[in-house]
C-alpha cells in the first residue's frame, strides 16, 4: 500500500517555499540596493579608525640658532588592570613598578585596583624610565606616545618663553602671545584596520595632512640672557628682595636680547610653581620708577629749549611746589648747581626745577612722546600700561614729583625702549621678541617698527652726554666698566602705600644705563623690589647692570672706546 | 567525426575560458596581497620613521641641555674655573698705522 500526498498538500508546501524565496529575495535585494549604503556603514563601522592627526608644535630658537623650546612624542604608561592578573599579580607588577615612577608600590597598587578597566599610571615619561618600564614585559601595561614640550635651558627664558599647559595651549610669553601660529591646524584620517589594528593598504582612505605649527627665531641671546638670569638671580639673592627683573635692549631697533624676571618657574613643570612665579615683571608689572625718569624730564626741557645742559640753580635741598616741600635723598643741599649735576646728584629739588621751567603739559606730552602710559606693543603675553595720569588729575606737587619719576608709574620694559630712544639718536622703538617666523610659506622677518621721535637727535646726543658724566663723575660711578664709555642713571622710588601714602622702609632700586656710551649697542634696565639694604639697594643693582654689560659687550666682541 | 571534433572544441575553448578567469582570479588575488603587504610594510618604515625623528628630536634636546650656557657655567666651576676680570684687546689702529 502506498501512501500519496494529496496534490492540495503539495501546493501549499509550493507555495510556502516560493513565498519564503520571493521575501528571501526581496530582502536579499533590499539589501543589495535601497538598504546598501546602510549595511556598508555598519559593516565600515566595524573596521574604520578616524583619526585626528596632530599638528607638530613649532620649534623655538634664540638669535644664533640655540635650542629654547621643542615639542617631542614622549611615551605614557597606561595599565589595563584585568590583563595584569589577579591581585598577587597586581601586588608584584606594583612593587617593580613603584621605584621606576618614584612613588610607593600601595600607590601603584591602589591606582590599578581602583576599578578602572583603562588607566593612565604615568603621563610622558622620561626617555629611560620608559626603557625601563617596557622590559620588564609585564603583561597588561602598555605605552601612548604624547607630545611634551620640552625647554632644553631649564629655567632660562622661562619668562620669555611661557609654557605650554597639559591641554597644548600655549601660556603667557611667546608660547601664548604665537600660539595660533606655534599650534598649526591637525590633520585628519579615516583607514580601515585589520584585527591586529593595523592600517589596511587597500579600501577606504582619507587624509588630510596636518599642517605643522611655524618654527620661530627669536631675538633673544641665550648667552646674554644666562647672564642676566645669573646676575639678576644673585643681585635677588643678596638684597633679599621680593622680586627683580633684568632686561636688555638693541637700541638700534628695539631687539630685545634678554629679559629675566624673578621668582622664576621652570616651563616644563609649571604645576610645581607659585602662581605669583608666572608673571613676567618685565612687561606685566608696574611700578614707580623714580629717579630713573630725571633722564626724560632734562631731556624734555632741553628739548625745549628752556634749560641747557650748564644751565644753573642754587640747590637748598629742597624745593617748595604746591605748597609741599619736596627734599632731595638725604636732604643733601648742592648749592649752585647745573642741570648736568641734577643728573650726577640725582638731586630732586633740581629736577623740580627742570620741571617747573617746563611746565605740566609739556612734561606730560614728552612722557607719552617716551612711551609711558601705553603699552609699548611687545610680542608678548599680558603687557601693562603703566600710568600717566590725565592732566586734569594732576595737583600742583605732582609737576615736581613726575619729575623724579614718583607719581607715575612705568613697566620696565618701557622705561628700556626710552632709555633706548636717548641711546640711539631720538628714535623710539617697538621692542620685540620674535625675529623671523617660518612655516610652509617660506620665511618672514620682523620689520623694526620706529614708532616716533620723541626728541632730537641733538638733544638725545647732549642726554648721551650727561648720562656718561653721570656714570664717570656722578652717583652712578658704580657702574663704570674700564676702557668702555658708560651712560645710565640710578633709581630709588618710594613704594606707595594702600592708603595713598608711600612706605617709610621700601624701596624699589634701579639702574638703567647703556653702552658704550658713544655708540651704544646695549640698553641694560635692572629693578629690584624691596631691597634688604634699602636706599643702598642701586649699589647692587648697579654692580648687576656691570656685570651683565660686560658679558655683553664679550658675548658681542666690542672694542673697548676708551684707552 | 564532425560531433567528436565540435565537442572537442568546445572542451577546449571552455577548459581555456576557465583557465584564463582562474588565471585572472589568481592575478588579482596576488596582486591584492602584494598591495596588503606592501601596505604593512609601508606602515612598519611610517613606525620606525618616526621613532626614528623622536630618538632624533630627544638627542637634538639632549645636545641642547649639554651645550647650554648655564650648565658650561656651572661644570666649569664644579672644576675650579674662574670667570677673568678683564680680557686684554689689542688695538688695530696703532698695529696698522705703524705697517
Amino acid at each position: 500500500m502506498t501512501e500519496t500526498v494529496s496534490p492540495r498538500r503539495l501546493r501549499a508546501i509550493f507555495a510556502l517555499f516560493a513565498c519564503a524565496t520571493l521575501l528571501l529575495t526581496l530582502r536579499v535585494g533590499y539589501w543589495q540596493t535601497l538598504g546598501r549604503g546602510e549595511l556598508l556603514e555598519s559593516a565600515t563601522d566595524q573596521v574604520r579608525s578616524d583619526l585626528v592627526l596632530a599638528a607638530q608644535r613649532g620649534v623655538i630658537r634664540d638669535r644664533s640658532g640655540a635650542l629654547l623650546a621643542t615639542t617631542v612624542p614622549l611615551r605614557s604608561l597606561y595599565a589595563i588592570p584585568k590583563r595584569i592578573g589577579d591581585h598577587e599579580a597586581r601586588a608584584s607588577a606594583s612593587a617593580k613598578l613603584a621605584p621606576l615612577l618614584g612613588t610607593t608600590s600601595d600607590a601603584v597598587l591602589a591606582a590599578l585596583e581602583s576599578g578602572a578597566e583603562w588607566l593612565y599610571l604615568r603621563r610622558r615619561l622620561p626617555e629611560d624610565t620608559s626603557r625601563a618600564i617596557e622590559s620588564l614585559a609585564i603583561p597588561g601595561l602598555g605605552f601612548e606616545s604624547e607630545p611634551k614640550r620640552l625647554y632644553p635651558n631649564d629655567t632660562i627664558g622661562a619668562h620669555v618663553l611661557g609654557f605650554v599647559n597639559d591641554d597644548g595651549l600655549g601660556q603667557y610669553g611667546i608660547e601664548g602671545k604665537y600660539d595660533p601660529v606655534l599650534r598649526g591646524i591637525p590633520g585628519r584620517l579615516v583607514v580601515e584596520r585589520d584585527p591586529r589594528d593595523r592600517d589596511l593598504a587597500v579600501g577606504l582612505r582619507t587624509a588630510r595632512a596636518p599642517l605643522d605649527g611655524a618654527d620661530l627665531d627669536l631675538t633673544i641671546d641665550l648667552v646674554i640672557q644666562t647672564s642676566v638670569e645669573r646676575w639678576l638671580r644673585e643681585a635677588m639673592q643678596k638684597e633679599k628682595a621680593t622680586s627683580g627683573t633684568a632686561i636688555v635692549l638693541d637700541p638700534r631697533d628695539g631687539a630685545v636680547l634678554a629679559l629675566a624676571s624673578y621668582p622664576t618657574y621652570d616651563p616644563a613643570a609649571v604645576a610645581r610653581s607659585d602662581p605669583q612665579a608666572l608673571m613676567d615683571r618685565a612687561v606685566s608689572w608696574t611700578y614707580e620708577p623714580g629717579s630713573t625718569m630725571k633722564a626724560f624730564t632734562i631731556a624734555a626741557a632741553i628739548d625745549q629749549h628752556v634749560v641747557t645742559p650748564n644751565t644753573t640753580y642754587d640747590d637748598k635741598g629742597y624745593a617748595i611746589i604746591g605748597g609741599r616741600r619736596l627734599s632731595n635723598a638725604l636732604g643733601k643741599a648742592y648749592g649752585i648747581s647745573t642741570v648736568t649735576q641734577i643728573l650726577e646728584h640725582s638731586a630732586n629739588a633740581g629736577a623740580v626745577f627742570v620741571g617747573q621751567r617746563l611746565g605740566a603739559e609739556q612734561l606730560r606730552s614728552y612722557l607719552l612722546g617716551f612711551g609711558f602710559g601705553a603699552p609699548t606693543a611687545i610680542d608678548v603675553s599680558a603687557e601693562a600700561t603703566g600710568d600717566v595720569r590725565p592732566l586734569a588729575e594732576w595737583y600742583p606737587v605732582d609737576l615736581g614729583t613726575i619729575s623724579f619719576g614718583q607719581g607715575i608709574a612705568v613697566t620696565p620694559i618701557q622705561l628700556a625702549a626710552a632709555y633706548a630712544a636717548i641711546a640711539n639718536g631720538g628714535t623710539l622703538y617697538r621692542p620685540y621678541v620674535v625675529a623671523t617666523r617660518r612655516d610652509a610659506d617660506g620665511e618672514h622677518r620682523t620689520a623694526p617698527v620706529a614708532v616716533r621721535r620723541p626728541i632730537t637727535a641733538e638733544t638725545a646726543a647732549t642726554l648721551r652726554t650727561m648720562l656718561t658724566s653721570t656714570v664717570d663723575n656722578g652717583i652712578a660711578n658704580g657702574a663704570s666698566i674700564p676702557r668702555f664709555s658708560v651712560a645710565g642713571k640710578t633709581g630709588t622710588a618710594q613704594i606707595p602705600s594702600d592708603d595713598g601714602r608711600y612706605l617709610d622702609d621700601a624701596y624699589v632700586s634701579s639702574f638703567a644705563g647703556f653702552v658704550p656710551a658713544n655708540d651704544p649697542r646695549f640698553v641694560v634696565v635692572l629693578v629690584l623690589e624691596r631691597p634688604e639694604s634699602r636706599l643702598l639697594g642701586t649699589v647692587t643693582a648697579m654692580n648687576a647692570f656691570r656685570g651683565i654689560a660686560l658679558d655683553a659687550l664679550r658675548t658681542a666682541r666690542v672694542q673697548p672706546d676708551r684707552p | 567525426m564532425a560531433g567528436a571534433s565540435w565537442e572537442m572544441h568546445t572542451f577546449l575553448v571552455v577548459s581555456a575560458a576557465i583557465a584564463f578567469v582562474f588565471l585572472v582570479a589568481m592575478l588579482y588575488l596576488a596582486e591584492t596581497t602584494t598591495v596588503a603587504t606592501r601596505g604593512y610594510e609601508a606602515q612598519r618604515l611610517v613606525q620606525q620613521r618616526d621613532e626614528l625623528r623622536r630618538q632624533n628630536s630627544l638627542l637634538e634636546v639632549e645636545s641642547a641641555r649639554l651645550d647650554a650656557p648655564a650648565r658650561i657655567d656651572a661644570e666649569a666651576k664644579k672644576i675650579g674655573l674662574v670667570r677673568v676680570a678683564t680680557i686684554p684687546v689689542v688695538q688695530l689702529e696703532p698695529i696698522t698705522a705703524k705697517r
